[in-house]
């Protein structure tokens, strides 16, 4: 089901993310795949799965793959797609790809830079941008390729967005957003935000935009985390009170700790917005209590 | 210029392993500003060379070596020794080397042509002597007029057109916290001016065609081919 139906409907919008494995998934046996244990975890509480696209530039099972395996197993998958590997070719193609093989969600970014993952040694791509890789994927919505073409069946596909609630300047950020919009956008998910008032600031800056956005979260697992966040992941900041709380309690007592904080900072985000989508980074069997303490049908 | 930095010499003097007549030819142009291939470093070259065995019979500083009549005019005086050498190794950029190269064929000699340096960019010198850095890679379709003369195209690590990708963040960029951010530069520069209406214009895709390569120039015509 596409993402925008439930914001139309005026649902509160849940969601989730995994990130595929490095190597496949075919069943023959053995330990289950961790990206589809995660997964598991999360059916029937959240309403769709981001599947990240070689998340951090790191080489692994493609997201469209992943994604149609996971729809196969139930999953409402958002197929994350980056303009760092292909081409405005290949990724036209994998829309199609995508929309053929059942895919309903799109979310389209730039793509972590190479410098960041396995591969330093690649040629980057970057043919196309986030928000021109939008506007194509609209186009093709209403049955054109890039250059105009005739489809002989247009995809149908929900478009999503990302942004950075955090990002300074944030009118800069904003304007992208705005371009985003103007593209093709239908929703948005934020990047992780730890400081209600940040956010605050920035959905009053843009709700009249009119595009649905889920508040984004990444569960903290300790100190060296925040801190590892903060000084290597882009456009996240974990405020040292939130660093110092986590240190607070003793390993054994971390993951109460993060619902704890989760919960709490959630509380007071998602009310301002339309949904929440969150990044476990393996945790993922500790969102569906989150979903509950936040008792969301309220 | 072109920026240029120097090959491991254990690389150069592989590539002429198999010849003990050879000539150093540099360039007095941008391989000069870059201490790459000035008369010091020709005169460095080919001190190494002959410690490494080598017969040094010519040495040769084209004013440009890019530039195919004033390498004519360095090498048609010297054009016996150019004969005599069994290969040349230039100290110069790409097309240096491959000038040098079209210069021996216009001779009628068949000889290897061996680039010493290693070619890294269109730079531009910010403090002479100590550091260059890359402003433009001649995308064919020059957005300078609408991003405050900051180029995107170079200086935003993923060639972005449309703002800044997710990674910037306090103003840097996410592949090197010691560079800015080049659409943060973009931004600051075209509030200053007034000018930020200028990005909304942009929404296109960028036309790599205008930089398939090789592209050809028309010099006469003014236009590429
Ligand atoms: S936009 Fe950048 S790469 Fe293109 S011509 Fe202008 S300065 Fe050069
Ligand atoms: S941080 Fe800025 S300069 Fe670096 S890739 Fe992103 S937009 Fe480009």
């Amino acid at each position: 089901m596409k993402l925008t139906e439930l914001f139309d409907k005026g649902e509160f919008v849940v969601s989730s993310e995994v990130g595929p494995v490095k190597g496949c998934v075919r069943d023959v046996g053995g330990e289950e795949p961790v990206c589809l244990k995660e997964a598991r975890e999360l059916k029937g509480k959240i309403h769709a799965l981001n599947v990240t696209d070689n998340q951090s530039a790191v080489m692994r099972l493609g997201s469209l793959a992943a994604s149609i395996k996971l729809k196969a197993e139930g999953h409402e998958p958002i197929f994350q797609m980056t303009c760092r590997d292909r081409n405005r070719i290949a990724l036209q193609s994998d829309l199609l790809n995508a929309c053929s093989l059942g895919i309903d969600n799109v979310l389209c970014l730039t793509g972590d830079h190479i410098a960041l993952g396995d591969h330093k040694q690649a040629k980057a791509v970057f043919d196309i941008d986030s928000v021109q890789l939008l506007h194509i994927a609209k186009n093709m919505n209403e049955g054109k390729d890039m250059m105009g073409n005739e489809l002989s069946q247009p995809t149908n596909l929900a478009l999503g967005a990302v942004v950075n609630p955090n990002a300074d300047p944030l009118d800069l950020q904003i304007f992208k957003m705005e371009s985003k919009i103007a593209a093709g956008a239908q929703f948005f998910q934020t990047q992780a935000i730890y400081d209600p008032a940040v956010f605050e600031k920035f959905v009053k800056r843009v709700e009249g935009f009119g595009v649905p956005i889920q508040v984004g979260f990444v569960m903290l697992k300790s100190p060296a985390m925040a801190k590892f966040m903060n000084n290597n992941v882009s456009g996240i900041s974990v405020p040292e009170s939130l660093i110092e709380e986590m240190a607070s309690v003793p390993k054994g007592g971390r993951k109460e700790k993060s619902v704890e904080i989760t919960v709490r900072l959630l509380k007071e985000m998602a009310p301002m917005v339309q949904g929440i989508h969150f990044m476990p980074l393996g945790w993922s069997n500790l969102v569906p209590s989150v979903i509950e303490q936040l008792d969301l049908k309220n | 210029m072109i920026g240029t930095v120097n090959k491991p010499f254990e690389e150069v003097l592989e590539s002429i392993s198999d010849y003990e007549r050879v000539g150093v030819i540099g360039c007095n142009g941008c391989a000069k500003v870059c201490k790459t291939g000035g008369e010091q470093a020709v005169d460095t070259m080919a001190e190494k060379l002959k410690g490494a065995g080598k017969d040094v019979v010519l040495k040769a500083l084209p004013d440009r070596t890019c530039y195919v009549y004033k390498t004519h005019a360095a090498l048609d005086p010297v054009k016996d020794e150019v004969a005599k050498a069994e290969a040349l190794v230039i100290l110069g950029c790409g097309g240096a080397v491959q000038i040098t190269r079209k210069v021996t064929e216009d001779y009628g000699l068949v000889m290897p042509v061996k680039a010493a340096l290693n070619s890294v960019g269109h730079m531009d010198t910010f403090i002479e002597g100590e550091l260059a850095m890359e402003q433009c890679q001649e995308c064919g379709d020059c957005m300078l007029n609408d991003t405050g003369g900051i180029c995107p195209v170079t200086k935003c690590a993923k060639s972005l057109v449309n703002g800044p990708c997710g990674g910037s963040q306090n103003g840097k960029c996410e592949v090197d916290p010691n560079r800015d951010c080049a659409w943060v530069l973009i931004y600051n520069r075209l509030t200053a001016l007034g000018e930020l209406d200028r990005l909304r214009k942009r929404l296109l895709a960028k036309d790599w065609s205008l930089m398939a390569r090789p592209r050809t120039l028309n010099i006469k015509e003014g236009r590429v081919e």
